[in-house]
């Protein structure tokens, strides 16, 4: 490998060899080199959360548990939801793929702020260290949710405040990332790209980008006084000195219901760009699907007392909450009939990519209409804190999030890497990535439907069918997830080189080398519609597709 | 009235034997609830499923079929269709639900519930009956109205009773309610759903509904006096820590207001407001003399601080010493 440039734009020196060494990494400001080592390290934490709920997962085997004892059960499961979802699932798309692909596909060089952009992923890097120190120290046994008393008891020692450390300070990232998106999206727009001609993914990095900064710091302000609480009684959240539990409750969703809506964004934005290229036809309803990212990022806002129906929170409170839930529900139905829509008449072309929004669409439908049971009253509290609502936001943060994050690692890997991935490994994936995780998943519904609790480590024995499906299905997705990994990293060695524009993509992106120059672009590019797909020609798989002078055919 | 159209496909969900009994008064309402939203659930999703298939099986790019179609790339009116038919669905999702929830979470008791009050710890219950006596299990009668009153001594429990349909929050340093009426003498699950810590899983519970109110007595009387009973407790601690010198018990108003027919009374206050008596205004009124003074006395009470078992004997002594008129 001594040059990595395609043939299109033979010119510049690829990013992956500009600068030697691994100061020239740690200390980039290069948003390609951020986003790849943004990857690198969710990629870890997905593993470390994914090791977590399959020691979980096995205990769950019998209904007497016995595989780990019942305190060490629960600080796994701690952990599993506490790294997935501030380490993986938050971060996953907006900070590895986003920091990639916002500027290329702006035909910018950068973000607005470099230097801010590393030190995001320094303080990203910060708060993963304080949660594996946490887990040096003993662990936590909080449940990712932090609810006290249980929290904050007196008895708590180290492990605790090394938590709350972490997530303020993850936060920060997650806020400088969200800032520096929104002033890059406001001032780099290239000619001829005005707000209706952005890609539908950076509308939806936007959108994401505004609930990062407005309800990430209520998140920071929650923890630090929940800090200060454990450490100084100032008498907010604990009823024994005069504070009041329910209050936390209230903070601490008001900005994790949004962060839901941080991790399911971006993924829709995704799917909105390869669902268009590989049914090689424009999106349909372009400004439907980008009012409804902003749609959902403002009700969103709105929502998060649909958590808390059996809490004791007063009756017209739960009433406005559950009506604002269902109307988060609209702007999804609709971007899920434009993407049908868009796929109407079209050429499917099924790569890895597509198979995964495929998988994306089944997991979203049941993920969200199973939202409909929560939101509602009535329904809600039996299934409250069950396995329903387990398989619910599984379906939701790990399913949908997980296939579009596949979806568009798949998609913009040639551009990342230089390289093609192995079809046949990535099709093979996403097909045990569907299977194994309705195995998993679908089971634990019932569960719920029938009366188990989540956050259990041993439970009846009614329920052992239930749970043994489950398990199997856990090694199924696994499975899955360690093949599309291989087949990712094996193409870094043997993968063909890739073309300029592989997939026969219309946005900017695509017309930078595979993999980009250090400043991505030798020229500003004018930008076109990045969903118009007229006069790009497949020259050979070699060569990729290239747009023939003279526009449309 | 749409979930009633549909009250034979929600019945086959729990006839299929994928729901517990429906042990309680609210447990038909809220199937024939989550019926409705799973049928219109599913078929929404056979739509998205079948449309996902049948255009890729259609459109798939193959030999013949190397480009798409002309098709239009937006159609405002369908859009707004495909937003209002959601929309419609969910909205009547959202008024049935609601419907069913405010008839649960308020129920007509009558003017004689069987009153319990629930204490949640790590990791046990402990259920408090009416007549003294209390008990790990939570006994009722069948057909007779049921109030629970949750309290917890330590970290958030939540009291979850799947054959009855109902969960509520037992929270540190509030009271939280449950009302319903159980329908099926038997013996139920009783768990916890809140996670409370190494033995959350464990801390399991009975509910024996009692056939009729002549076997709840008799098991009420074969463990009274075997220890204080709640309410007894409750006039102690108001005797000892000199409540009733400022609070009478016969109806005489002292320096504060009279505990006779406190409990369910309008209670007006000197700012104006008034509130009906239960158990969380007891609560506040103990903890925070201050917050809501009675119209007509003083704001001169001290805070008294009482455990938590104290302050659920003091709301059960009241409730004995009956309603206003």
């Amino acid at each position: 490998m001594t040059t990595a440039v395609s043939a299109a734009e033979p010119a510049a020196e690829s990013y992956l060899r500009h600068g030697r060494g691994l100061r020239s990494w740690l200390l980039t400001i290069d948003h390609k080199r951020i986003g790849l080592m943004y990857l690198g390290l969710i990629a870890f934490m997905l593993f470390l959360g994914g090791i977590f709920a399959m020691v979980l997962r096995m205990n769950l085997w019998r209904p007497a548990g016995g595989l780990v004892s019942n305190d060490t059960y629960n600080k796994l499961f701690t952990l599993h939801g506490a790294v997935m979802v501030f380490l993986f699932v938050i971060p996953g798309i907006p900070a590895a793929l986003g920091n990639f692909v916002l500027p290329l596909q702006l035909g910018a060089k950068d973000v607005a702020f470099p230097r801010v952009n590393l030190l995001s992923f320094w303080l990203f890097a910060l708060g993963s260290a304080l949660f594996v120190a946490t887990l040096v120290a003993g662990g936590v046994d909080t449940g990712w949710t932090l609810y006290p008393p249980y929290s904050l008891e007196g008895s708590r020692g180290l492990g605790i405040l090394l938590a709350l450390t972490g997530v303020f300070v993850a936060g920060f990232s997650s806020i400088l990332t969200g800032l520096n998106f929104i002033a890059t999206i406001h001032t780099m727009r290239p000619p001829g790209m005005g707000w209706f001609g952005l890609p539908l993914f950076l509308w939806a990095l936007y959108a994401t980008a505004i609930i990062q900064i407005v309800a990430t710091p209520v998140l920071g302000i929650t923890v630090a006084l929940g800090f200060m609480e454990r450490l100084f009684h100032l008498g907010l959240f604990m009823p024994e000195y005069g504070g009041d539990p329910v209050l936390f409750q209230h903070f601490f969703w008001f900005y994790s219901h949004p962060a839901v809506y941080i991790m399911i964004l971006p993924a829709m934005g995704i799917v909105s760009e390869v669902v268009s290229v590989f049914s090689r036809k424009p999106i349909f309803g372009y400004r439907f699907i980008a009012m409804s990212s902003i749609a959902i990022a403002v009700i969103g806002f709105f929502v998060w007392g649909h958590h808390m129906f059996v809490s004791g929170q007063s009756k017209w409170a739960s009433v406005v909450f559950s009506f604002l839930t269902m109307l988060v529900a609209i702007p999804s139905a609709i971007k899920t009939f434009n993407w049908l829509a868009t796929m109407y008449k079209g050429a499917i072309v099924l790569r890895t990519p597509m198979i995964y929004v495929l998988a994306f669409f089944a997991i979203f439908g049941i993920g969200g209409l199973t939202g409909l049971f929560l939101g509602s009253l009535a329904t809600d509290v039996p299934l409250h804190d069950t396995y329903f609502v387990v398989a619910h936001f599984h379906f939701v943060m790990v399913g949908a999030v997980l296939t579009a994050f596949m979806a568009g690692l798949h998609y913009w890997w040639p551009k990342m890497t230089g390289r093609m991935y192995s079809e046949a490994s990535g099709r093979l994936s996403a097909v045990l990535v569907l299977v194994g995780f309705n195995v998993t998943f679908i089971p634990q519904f019932l569960a719920g439907v029938a009366g188990m609790p989540r956050r259990y480590a041993t439970y009846a024995a009614a329920f052992q069918t239930n749970n043994r499906v489950s398990t199997v299905g856990a090694f199924i997705l696994a499975a899955g997830l360690l093949l599309a990994a291989s087949g990712l990293l094996a193409s870094l060695a043997r993968g063909r080189r890739a073309p300029a524009n592989p997939w026969g993509a219309a946005s900017l992106e695509w017309s930078a080398a595979s993999p980009p120059s250090h400043h991505n672009f030798d020229r500003t590019p004018t930008a076109g519609d990045p969903y118009d797909f007229g006069g790009l020609r497949e020259v050979s798989a070699e060569a990729g597709w290239v747009r023939a002078a003279g526009g449309a055919p | 009235m749409i979930p009633r159209l549909l009250e034979p496909l929600a019945a086959a969900l729990p006839a299929a034997g994928f729901m517990p009994q429906r042990a309680s008064s609210v447990a038909g309402n809220v199937d024939r609830v989550f019926g409705f939203i799973f049928w219109v659930s599913l078929a929404a999703l056979v739509l998205i499923l079948v449309l996902t298939v049948v255009f890729v099986l259609r459109y798939r790019v193959r030999s013949g079929r190397t480009a798409p179609e002309p098709s239009p790339s937006h159609h405002n009116r369908l859009e707004l269709l495909w937003s209002a038919i959601p929309l419609a669905l969910v909205m009547i999702i959202f008024g049935v639900s609601t419907a069913a929830w405010l008839d649960m979470i308020e129920p007509a008791t009558g003017p004689d519930p069987l009153r319990v009050q629930v204490t949640g710890r790590r990791w046990s219950w402990w259920f408090d009956h009416p007549g003294g006596r209390g008990a790990p299990e939570l006994h009722l009668v069948a057909g007779r109205p049921a109030v629970l009153t949750l309290a917890s001594t330590d970290v958030v429990h939540s009291l979850y009773l799947p054959d009855f349909r109902l969960k509520q929050d037992a929270v540190p340093g509030r009271f939280t309610r449950m009302a319903f009426t159980p329908v099926l003498a038997g013996n139920f699950p009783v768990l916890c759903a809140e996670y409370c810590g190494t033995d959350h899983s464990r801390m399991l519970a009975t509910a024996v509904v009692h056939p009729d109110q002549a076997s709840f007595d008799a098991w009420a009387r074969a463990g009274a006096g075997e220890a204080l009973s709640l309410s007894d407790l409750g006039k102690k601690v108001l005797a000892a820590k000199g409540c009733l010198a400022c609070h009478s018990l016969d109806g005489t108003p002292r320096v504060g207001p009279t505990f006779k027919g406190l409990w369910g009374r309008e209670e007006k206050f000197a700012d104006g407001t008034s509130a009906k008596v239960d158990e969380n205004y007891l609560r506040e009124s103990v903890v925070k003399p201050g917050a809501k003074v009675v119209a007509g006395f003083a704001n001169l009470m001290p805070p008294v601080p009482l455990e938590e078992r104290e302050m659920q004997g003091v709301v059960a002594y009241l409730q004995t010493l009956g309603t206003a008129p």
